[in-house]
């Protein structure tokens, strides 16, 4: 019996003693409840693929067939079913063995019918429950799914839009405008590319919570992924007159990993070092390895980060501040480097000095290649 | 003076459309506008433009490859160079979008927003 709108829970029992059959059978259905037997294993197994009941009980020990496979067998197999083993007072240990695989509550014998009704009605609220938190669960996941999908269209196309009218207004007005309108062109474009970063780093960390990045690892030679990393950067760091060095003693090391998202790992950090030295400096990328790690070295002349803002860089909206404007990053870049980092059993360590640079220490765990 | 080249641009961002056209007519081509990947095939048929650019995401996040494999099958679209225009980025590492398995050919993939000097480079480079 259930208190949903009529339906009748369906139960099935496995044991090979006729007699505890037949009164299992008249305690349950005399609350309403609709119940199959069987006093063999195999056939037990047969009754609840087909029938899908949502309360098994089990006998431990019966001649045909471990009880213990059943239990294994059906918690594998059938979604939901709450399984209860029906055991003698000397094997309760035997009883821990089948809930530790899957079983949910044990039934010695001999019990009353009162006993069955009352662990019964237990099992069927356990497993209400489970199909209640299960059900919101999904839709808590559903529903984070398709803001994912909301912001990456709603956000991002209107954003990418006004990007294109700026890159349009250029284009159209050309020498007609004075140099402080284009100044304020310069301005608006910078802010509107900071918040098309965070949007896209936001969209980058939604998506590894979301875990559909694993399945992209494959073998990769570490030093070319560093390689797109530094020429990405390159004019950049031309631009604001930073040396970007990179010396690569072992070019042939191989990790597994995933190429898109390590080239950001690279340019994020990079990219940082960029902001944060000043012109004539100097950012230095090594990679060396021993037997069993690569190592990836990224190294800058810059302001450096305090040791009391150290601790927490990684935070998600975390900036040191700087002096000037141009500084201001997503706050997300190194929340996403992290991640990443541990998506692919790697470490990254950070070491800083106020005035003197910042030095990242990035650790992969080496593929060898039979 | 030879006539001016004919651009299809599909998308149904009209924002977008009239940000594009303005760099592409500053760039001497005559620019045709749709705002659907439906009128955008009719009009590729009336039209027969020199090259269509199509957004990827429009009613549907895959109607841009909808459109394309439309034009592809047509005698116009057969002929002419195809740009898709995405939001996202396809090389990306974590698309909740999945492509259809058979990607239509298309001549080039541009991210938006594009720059105008690469907008006019690319176009000039496949209409040569």
């Amino acid at each position: 019996m259930d208190d949903k709108a009529g339906y009748s829970a369906r139960i099935l029992i496995i044991d090979d003693e006729e007699s505890i059959l037949d009164g299992c059978r008249q305690a349950l259905e005399k609350s309403g409840y609709t119940v199959m037997t069987t006093s063999d294993g195999p056939d037990g197994i047969r009754l609840a693929r087909a029938e899908k009941p949502d309360l098994a009980f089990v006998d431990l020990k019966m001649p045909s067939c471990s009880g213990m496979d059943i239990i294994e067998v059906l918690s594998k197999e059938i979604p939901g079913i709450v399984l209860i083993v029906i055991t003698g007072y000397a094997s309760i240990v035997s009883a821990v063995e089948a809930m530790k695989k899957g079983a949910y509550d044990y039934l010695p014998k001999p019990f009353s019918p009162d006993q069955i009704r009352a662990v019964t009605k237990r099992a069927l609220e356990h497993r209400f429950l489970k199909i209640e938190s299960d059900r919101l669960r999904e839709e808590k996941e559903r529903m984070e799914r398709s803001f994912i999908t909301f912001v990456s269209h709603e956000m991002r196309s209107p954003l990418v839009t006004i990007m294109q009218y700026f890159e349009t207004l250029k284009v159209i007005s050309e020498n007609s405008l004075e140099q402080n309108a284009k100044d304020i062109i310069d301005r608006c474009e910078k802010r509107l590319q900071g918040l098309h970063d965070l949007i896209e780093h936001w969209l980058d960390l939604a998506r590894i919570e979301d875990g559909s990045f694993s399945e992209a690892k494959m073998p990769i030679v570490l030093t070319k992924i560093l390689d797109r990393g530094i020429e990405e950067l390159t004019p950049l760091c031309q631009r604001r007159e930073i040396t970007l060095e990179a010396s690569i003693n072992e070019p042939s090391a191989k990790i597994m990993g995933d190429q898109e998202s390590l080239v950001r790992v690279f340019t994020n950090i990079i990219g940082n070092a960029t902001k944060y030295t000043p012109p004539g400096g100097k950012i230095t990328i090594t990679m060396t390895q021993d037997d069993y790690y690569v190592y990836v070295n990224i190294a800058d002349t810059g302001s450096g980060i305090p040791a009391d803002k150290l601790p927490f860089i990684f935070e998600p909206f975390f900036r040191v501040k700087g002096k000037d404007e141009r500084q201001k990053g997503s706050g997300l870049g190194l929340t996403f480097v992290k991640k990443i980092m541990d998506a692919h059993n790697g470490k990254i360590e950070v070491t800083s000095q106020e005035g003197v640079g910042t030095r990242f220490i990035l650790r992969f765990t080496r593929l060898y290649e039979l | 003076m030879d006539a001016k080249k004919k651009v299809l641009l599909i998308d149904d961002d009209k924002d977008f459309l009239l940000a594009t056209k303005l760099i592409l007519e500053k760039g001497g081509y005559e620019v045709f506008l749709a705002e659907d990947g439906k009128a955008g095939v009719d009009m590729a048929k009336s039209l027969s433009p020199d090259i269509a650019i199509i957004d990827m995401m429009m009613e549907t996040w895959s109607e841009g490859f909808n459109v394309v494999s439309k034009l592809r099958t047509s005698d116009t679209g057969k002929k002419i160079p195809l740009i898709m225009l995405s939001a996202v980025d396809l090389q990306g590492p974590y698309q909740s979008f999945e492509p259809p398995d058979e990607l239509p050919t298309v001549d080039l993939v541009l991210h938006k927003p594009i720059k105008a000097v690469e907008l006019l480079k690319f176009v000039g480079q496949l209409l040569r």
